[in-house]
């Protein structure tokens, strides 16, 4: 067996023995789906003529994706430096990009199961979800989300120390960023300034991006624009993560 | 104390051999004037040894002598600021990946992956080194957690843990072993069992180096053993040469109820009597005359004898007494 692969099911195994952060990642996004898309059932958005669930899944299912990366490797990352788990690693032959694959293709899987679910049910007949025939388009912005997420989250957990600062600084960035971005509310209902400023915050680029892909809010240009900027902030935020990476808590 | 011939020179060392002895392998283990200071501290100071090949080598010390730190040095995952750092012939900084898989190293009892088995745990490290899958299994047996296989890491004990994290160390059958107190939170029996374990390593030629609190220990198992003492080698030698330096006297145990006190001075040959619990204590230079006069004034039944111990120069040498 491979490091790479070994890696990847000491992670699955890890995870799915973990029942708080599979509620977490799985039911707990849910559960806002179904609260929106129950409260919001059958109206539209006054200003786009849109029906709400059609903001609401593609929102909160970006948000679902996207904070799952941030605390899954942020936790891990911390709890890895903390347990000398990482200069274990280091004393391995192990290759770096094996333990970076293990841990992206994991997220990823788990990214795509979250999305498969969340679609599954905003497509009930109670939430009134249809689907455009562009769909397949939002995997690989998801893909792109997931990578995203996943840089911020490694510089999250190469600064906290302990779980609850994980938590802490993880919730500050995510549930504001959350409705900045319109992920619960429309962006197409707020003020012209916020949507202005939502453009420096990953989670709308994801939005957009999973929107017009699961419901024809927009065109390939759309697409290609949100993939553009989660793009962009992958790269920054992964420069930041190299750089401020830290082998062990001890100095 | 003359270093085992090793059996298996391996290939690479073979080539790569740049050392005094230009038939043998280069030693596991050669530092030369190494310094690592962290501020102000001077952490390890001029330190300079050699660990041959096959060497069973204890490094000695209080807590916050340099040990882990000299030790980090050599497995690699510190960088000396100066001085030359030699392992198996290789620097081992910056990250040699060609040198790992011939080190193995035991790190603290929590560093293993969260919500594995042991032998899940085991499986992997056996991966993260490129070795096969039944290692672990028979690791495992090594250390004697073969029942222990299929409990999570977090619900062994500690002695289990310590075993498990020892075990992460050997899985891949490293030729130099570097252990920071394998037998700290071990009873009796498991510290002996993993003498054993030791002693077998040691027998199929792999080099030890390993720090200890426990000076019996050290005395038991170690080739050699360096005292360190604020980031420097304050003494480097056999157990028994160490123990020599210590001084010549013995001291004799007699039952109190057999010899008082003014008997026990007015034998010839003794420097010093003291009481402890049961006993009366007679210490002397020269052992024969005073136990021959003894035997005549209370018999040799239930006597016993003490020299000097590694212990008693560990304490003259990091003064701590």
């Amino acid at each position: 067996m491979s490091a790479y692969s070994a890696l990847a099911e000491a992670g699955y195994r890890a995870y799915t023995r973990d029942k708080t952060t599979l509620f977490f990642t799985f039911a707990f996004p849910l559960l806002f789906l179904v609260v929106f898309g129950l409260i919001f059932h059958g109206q539209d958005v006054e200003e786009s003529g849109r029906p709400y669930i059609a903001y609401i899944a593609p929102g909160v299912l970006s948000w679902g994706v996207g904070n799952a990366a941030v605390f899954g490797v942020g936790f891990v990352l911390m709890q890895w430096r903390r347990d000398d788990i990482l200069r274990v690693i280091r004393m391995t032959p192990t290759p770096l990009a094996s333990v970076l694959g293990s841990r992206y293709v994991l997220a990823v899987g788990i990214g795509l199961v979250q999305a498969v679910l969340f679609v599954a049910v905003a497509l009930l007949p109670v939430m009134g979800l249809e689907l455009a025939a562009g769909w397949p388009l939002a995997i690989p912005v998801l893909v792109l989300g997931i990578t995203a997420f996943l840089a911020l989250g490694a510089i999250v957990g190469s600064y906290a120390r302990t779980p609850e600062a994980v938590a802490a600084v993880a919730n500050f960035l995510m549930v504001p960023m959350a409705f900045l971005s319109g992920s619960f509310y429309p962006l197409d209902a707020m003020p012209s300034w916020m949507q202005a400023m939502s453009w420096v915050l990953p989670l709308r680029h994801l939005n957009d991006g999973v929107s017009a892909a699961l419901t024809d809010a927009g065109g390939g240009a759309d697409i290609a624009v949100a993939c553009g900027g989660l793009v962009a902030f992958a790269v920054v935020f992964g420069a930041v993560a190299f750089r401020v990476f830290r082998w062990s808590d001890r100095t | 104390m003359t270093p085992e011939p090793r059996a298996e020179p391996s290939k690479e060392n073979a080539v790569t051999t740049d050392t005094d002895d230009p038939a043998g392998p280069p030693p596991a283990v050669r530092l030369a004037a190494v310094r690592k200071s962290y501020g102000d501290v001077r952490a390890v100071d001029e330190v300079s040894f050699t660990v041959r090949r096959g060497e069973f080598f204890g490094l000695l010390g209080p807590n916050g002598a340099g040990k882990t730190t000299l030790i980090e040095i050599m497995e690699g995952l510190r960088e000396a600021d100066s001085g030359t750092v030699e392992v198996l012939g290789r620097a081992p900084w910056p990250r040699d990946t060609s040198l790992l898989p011939k080190l193995g190293v035991q790190t603290q009892s929590s560093a293993f992956f969260v919500r594995l088995t042991a032998y899940e745990h085991l499986k992997t490290m056996a991966a993260l080194y490129g070795t096969e899958r039944a290692a672990a299994d028979r690791t495992l047996a090594l250390v004697g957690l073969g029942e222990q296989a299929d409990v999570r890491v977090e619900n062994l004990s500690g002695g289990q843990r310590q075993r498990l994290a020892i075990a992460s160390a050997l899985v891949h059958a490293p030729e130099l072993i570097f252990l920071d107190e394998p037998t700290a939170a071990l009873d009796p029996q498991a510290r002996r069992a993993l003498w054993e374990l030791l002693r077998d390593l040691k027998r199929a030629g792999r080099t030890i180096v390993y720090t200890t609190h426990h000076l019996d220990e050290a005395e038991a198992l170690c080739d050699r053993v360096a005292i360190v003492n604020r980031g420097r080698i304050t003494a480097l030698d056999t157990p028994g040469k160490l123990v020599a330096r210590g001084g010549t006297s013995v001291w004799l145990l007699v039952p109190a109820e057999r010899l008082s006190e003014a008997d026990a001075r007015a034998l010839p040959g003794v420097t010093e009597v003291t009481r402890e619990s049961d006993a009366v204590v007679l210490r002397t230079e020269d052992a024969g005359p005073v136990l021959a006069a003894l035997e005549k004034a209370a018999g040799l039944q239930g006597v016993r004898t003490r020299t000097a111990s590694l212990e008693d120069v560990y304490l003259q040498l990091t003064g701590q007494d």
